[in-house]
């Protein structure tokens, strides 16, 4: 293969990445706002968002795509944060006590979606985003109905008197919130954590240097680019971009353990599993794995991830709107890792780290630079919620157009395309 | 197994004939003389517990004019007045709470003679002045609704939200009393002052002073608007109870008999579903049966709760005729092979395309919605072209890619609401730049084109006309071409793509077909909607109602593979029949919730679910 049709390809390939960065660019221009101000909210933005979206690559991998009903995970999250507000139990302790509530629920609810979604294979994506309407009547049947009617609720605020149900908005912020539970241990400035980052990056890889599990060459390589980030940060031009950062040490490294723990599931005995379901669930069942049930794991993990993804998203919030919160969650996400460069077969951490740096670019940039364009906010709102459907039809478009494709071939039979005619 | 079915069947079955026979004996009952008896007991008894607050009254104000007195001979200041008035209030009042007069004994047939009769005369001068305040209404209604246009004009130049008020407000304050009415109030006043002279025999404490202010009272307890036997006991009896009666149960069931005979249907239908639960299941499906015996409680839970059943009925015809040509562009793409057209909003915006031009050319009445159509169809069979194309790339999981595509296509339109260089001033906001969110219809353009063609009412029920035979024409074009040529060889390549193809048949050809027939109908379809609702709605308005019309043909009976027309009038109707039955029930069971809201989302996404599982449902590997 000559060089240019290697370019061809790799455009090809990361064509919805590129024209990303291109639009982003054009949207940094035109909107008109400071660098240290998109960066201070982007870096909000990636803290709240990642782990979101993090939870959606297990699911891609057992070839069930993406995962929309990660809905359903936030809806898990949103009943603990109502009972964690209720009982008054603040700061970090709420958070944990949160978290640790999450767990069984969204167990039991993945535990039904994997079910579900196995009785429609080839249909789950549809399937997942169906069941996440559906689910939504019936989270607001319970918060509605059940919540603050049948099971009463004493804590101040969270029932409205003279309307039915839970309010539209569960507040926790106060001392008895869990408002930065998370992201307050912590905070330091942008070029101090880039400082301790590069630091122990470089440490880490002079140990694995020592240990021979990397070569030297590399690892020289690696402490040259962190030398040189370092540098950068020595600059006043570029300390001063970040000047409004304040970085959530703790949650971005809960980020980055989800993503050393995506990696270590994958290369386990499960993981394996995961990856011969999403190839080709015959020739997996062939092999004596049970499909089905590696699918309904797969599930179960992306959901209790989402409900862990929401409670982040809340407590940096510091409050969230009871029946909408968690509508959105699917889509945003969804998109965020196409934009990466994920499909809905492969994915990777690093494609969903950058695809929500992306993502949440555009969308910070978006209604300013609509408005300077053409004169109207609101049509940069419309188009960021243009480009969330759009990059997911066009992902999908692409998807089955190459299965199509491959199809034809002989020799390069791709398995979903069959099963899907 | 069989047999508890059987058992459970037949002791429903021998419940509701009790319930029945019980009630039709009783019925009868209301309008003879044991229902009039009952009606005159409780007349008096709320007569005579109103006038015993009044005589109450009257010793309080007695006993006030004692102690103004009292106080005032012994020269006492003004607080001292106030302290020892409201002493002998306080007084008196103790004295008679829950001290109720006992009348037994008493000779009662002076008053409950002149109590008829005033109270005939009461009814008959109350028709009297319903009837001449209605024409006076009528007389005037022209007037109002003129104001009420001008006002909407007004409105629209001003740029406010137009109000969704549909009802027009006649101003009554010009209203003056006839001639019929007058005399008519004499005679009533008149017996009056004979029924205060019988009083005055059972209870001497009354004065004439008190029976004057009791008129109002008295006249407001007796005189219901609607005389009928229910009305009345349950206005009588929610005034002065009906321990009263010497045969309460008797009374109670009289009273309910309606509400029992509903109930006994109830437990007769349900018998018969629960004994051929197998083969209307396997006839129907499990989901039609449920959806259809769920329709059936809200019809008679909404008999049994007294709401205006014909009403709604009418309500649920006329939202059937609204959503049927929608739900009728799934017909086509089912058939094509394409699955449920997800993307139906494609042609919602062209639709609404048209429409949005026909406003703007001032284009009238129904040639405005003639040339709003055809120009929708022709913008919608452009765009399903297109999307066919698309579609024809990617045969067999076009669900997820035509709901992405119309979500897709409707947050574009969005900012082709913004931007689209429309003037009227009916379409845009006069201050801020784009299109309003709803567009109100009026006289002017399109509104209610259809509904209102050939309407006729029976009764409450309402049967809009226009509107059922335009559906029914639709059906019946798209039924005549499903039985052509071309529609055979369609179905054949939605049925089995491979065998289509391997007879012949030219698949893409045929698929781009069946697209560019369901958009063009989405098109038809929202029109039809708005032109019936009465506003065009715009922006994200139309995201959702792809997957509206996609349950409500699943819930007629189609799969994802197969349909035919029935689906679609059978589909429609218990949806919207849910939908608009559903919602008054729900308010009257739980005042002021969104239940109705919610239980839309379960029906229409459990459907969609239920018909997936069904669908795509390979269990290998």
């Amino acid at each position: 293969m000559d060089k240019s049709k290697d370019i061809r390809t790799i455009m090809r390939d990361n064509a919805v990445t590129i024209m990303f960065v291109i639009l982003c660019i054009i949207g940094l221009v035109f909107s008109g706002q400071s660098v240290s101000f998109v960066m201070y909210e982007l870096v909000g933005r990636i803290s709240r968002n990642a782990f979101l979206v993090l939870a959606l690559i297990i699911p891609i991998i057992a070839g069930m795509g993406i995962n929309f009903a990660v809905t359903i995970g936030a809806m898990a999250a949103q009943i603990s944060a109502l009972w964690i507000t209720e009982w008054q139990i603040p700061g970090l302790t709420g958070f944990m006590a949160a978290i640790a509530m999450t767990l069984p629920i969204a167990l039991v609810f993945g535990f039904l979606i994997g079910k579900l979604l196995n009785k429609m294979k080839g249909q789950e994506m549809i399937g997942g985003l169906i069941l996440g309407y559906f689910a939504n009547g019936l989270y607001q049947l319970l918060f509605l109905f059940i919540f603050g009617n049948i099971i009463p609720l004493n804590t101040k605020g969270l029932v409205i008197q003279g309307s039915t149900g839970v309010a539209n908005t569960i507040n926790l912020t106060g001392d008895k919130g869990i408002k930065y539970a998370l992201d307050g241990i912590m905070r330091l400035p942008m070029h101090e954590t880039v400082f301790w980052a590069c630091g122990i990056a470089a440490l880490v890889a002079i140990a694995l240097m020592a240990l021979k599990k990397i070569e030297a060459k590399k690892a020289i390589k690696i402490i040259v680019i962190l030398a040189v980030l370092v540098g950068l940060f020595f600059i006043p031009a570029v300390r001063d971009l970040f000047v409004l950062t304040n970085v959530p040490i703790v949650t971005l490294l809960v980020i980055f353990l989800l993503c050393l723990f995506n990696n270590a599931l994958l290369k386990t005995r499960l993981g394996q599993q995961f990856r011969a379901v999403g190839q080709n669930r015959v020739v997996a069942n062939a092999a004596g794995i049970s499909v089905d049930t590696i699918r309904v794991i797969a599930i179960m993990i992306s959901t209790v991830l989402a409900g862990w993804g929401q409670l982040i998203f809340v407590q940096n919030m510091g409050s969230f709107q009871t029946y909408g919160a968690h509508e959105q969650v699917g889509l945003y996400a969804g998109a965020a890792i196409l934009v990466g460069g994920a499909s809905i077969k492969r994915a990777t951490n690093g494609q969903a780290i950058l695809g929500t740096i992306l993502f949440h670019l555009l969308f910070i940039v978006a209604p300013s630079a609509g408005k300077n364009i053409f004169g109207d906010a609101a049509v940069g709102e419309y188009f960021r919620v243009f480009i969330s459907y759009g990059v997911i039809a066009m992902a999908l478009v692409m998807h089955t157009w190459r299965g199509a494709v491959k199809k034809k071939k002989p020799g390069e039979q791709d398995m979903s395309a069959v099963e899907k005619g | 197994m069989k047999n508890w079915k059987r058992i459970v069947a037949a002791l429903l079955l021998v419940v509701g004939i009790v319930l029945i026979v019980m009630s039709v004996v009783n019925m009868p009952k209301r309008n003879s003389e044991t229902g009039t008896a009952i009606i005159e007991k409780l007349r008096v008894r709320s007569l005579l517990s109103a006038v015993g607050d009044g005589v109450v009254e009257s010793y309080v104000d007695i006993a006030k004019k004692n102690a103004t007195e009292e106080v005032k001979a012994a020269g006492g200041s003004l607080s001292d007045l106030r302290k020892a008035i409201k002493e002998a209030e306080e007084k008196v009042r103790s004295e008679f709470t829950g001290d109720t007069t006992d009348y037994t004994g008493k000779d009662m047939t002076g008053v409950y003679a002149s109590l008829a009769e005033y109270d005939a005369s009461l009814a008959s001068y109350a028709d009297e002045k319903a009837l001449a305040e209605k024409k006076y209404y009528d007389a005037h209604l022209a007037e109002a609704e003129a104001l009420a246009e001008q006002k909407r004009e007004e409105a629209i130049a001003k740029g406010e939200d137009v109000p969704a008020e549909e009802t027009v407000f006649v101003d009554m304050s010009g209203f003056t009393p006839t001639e019929k009415m007058l005399s008519l109030r004499a005679t009533a006043d008149e017996k009056y002052k004979l029924l205060g002279a019988e009083l005055m025999k059972v209870e001497p404490q009354l004065t004439e002073n008190a029976l004057e202010t009791l008129q109002k009272t008295v006249d407001s307890v007796l005189y219901q608007e609607q005389r009928d036997f229910a009305s009345l006991y349950d206005a009588y009896a929610s005034y002065a109870g009906t321990d009263v009666l010497d045969d309460q149960r008797q009374a109670f069931i009289i009273r309910y008999a309606d509400d029992f005979i509903t109930f006994g249907v109830g437990f007769i239908i349900l018998a018969f579903a629960i004994y051929f639960y197998d083969a209307i299941v396997k006839a129907l499906g499990v989901p039609r049966f449920i959806i259809g015996l769920f329709f059936i409680l809200l019809c008679l839970s909404a008999l049994v709760l007294d709401l205006n059943l014909s009403a709604l009925l009418s309500n649920t015809v006329v939202r059937m005729g609204m959503n049927s040509v929608m739900v009728l562009a799934m017909v086509p793409g089912i058939q094509c092979g394409i699955s449920l057209n997800l993307g139906l909003p494609i042609g919602l915006v062209a639709g609404l395309l048209g429409g949005l031009m026909a406003i703007e050319y001032e284009i009238p009445g129904i040639a405005g919605f003639l040339f709003a159509l055809a120009s929708g169809m022709i913008i919608a069979a452009i765009a399903g072209y297109l999307y066919a194309m698309l579609l024809n790339r990617l045969k067999g999981s076009e669900m997820s890619v035509t709901t992405y595509v119309g979500f897709s296509v409707v947050s574009l339109m969005s900012i082709a609401w913004l931007m689209l260089p429309f003037k009227s001033l009916k379409l845009r906001w006069p201050l801020g730049t784009g299109l309003r969110n709803t567009i109100g219809l009026d006289k002017s353009n399109f509104w209610r084109i259809l509904d209102r063609f050939l309407a006729f009412k029976i009764g409450d029920f309402m049967v809009p006309t226009g509107l059922l035979l335009f559906m029914a024409f639709a059906c019946l074009m798209v039924w005549l071409f499903s039985r052509s040529k071309t529609g055979v060889a369609m179905q054949a390549v939605g049925n089995n793509r491979r065998f289509a193809q391997a007879t012949g048949i030219n698949v893409n050809k045929m698929r781009t077909i069946g697209t560019v027939l369901s958009t063009v109908l989405g098109a038809v379809g929202i029109l039809v909607y708005s032109q019936s609702y009465g506003f065009m709605q715009l922006y994200t308005a139309p995201r959702q109602m792809g997957f509206v019309a996609a349950s409500a043909i699943l819930i007629g009976g189609a799969s994802t593979s197969r349909t035919k027309i029935s689906h679609v009038i059978i589909g429609t109707f218990l949806f919207q029949g849910v939908l608009t039955l559903g919602m008054p029930v729900a308010n009257e069971l739980v005042p002021g919730s969104t239940i109705s809201e919610t239980m839309r989302i379960l029906i229409s996404n459990g459907i969609i679910l239920y018909a997936l599982t069904k669908s795509g449902g390979d269990t290998r590997g």
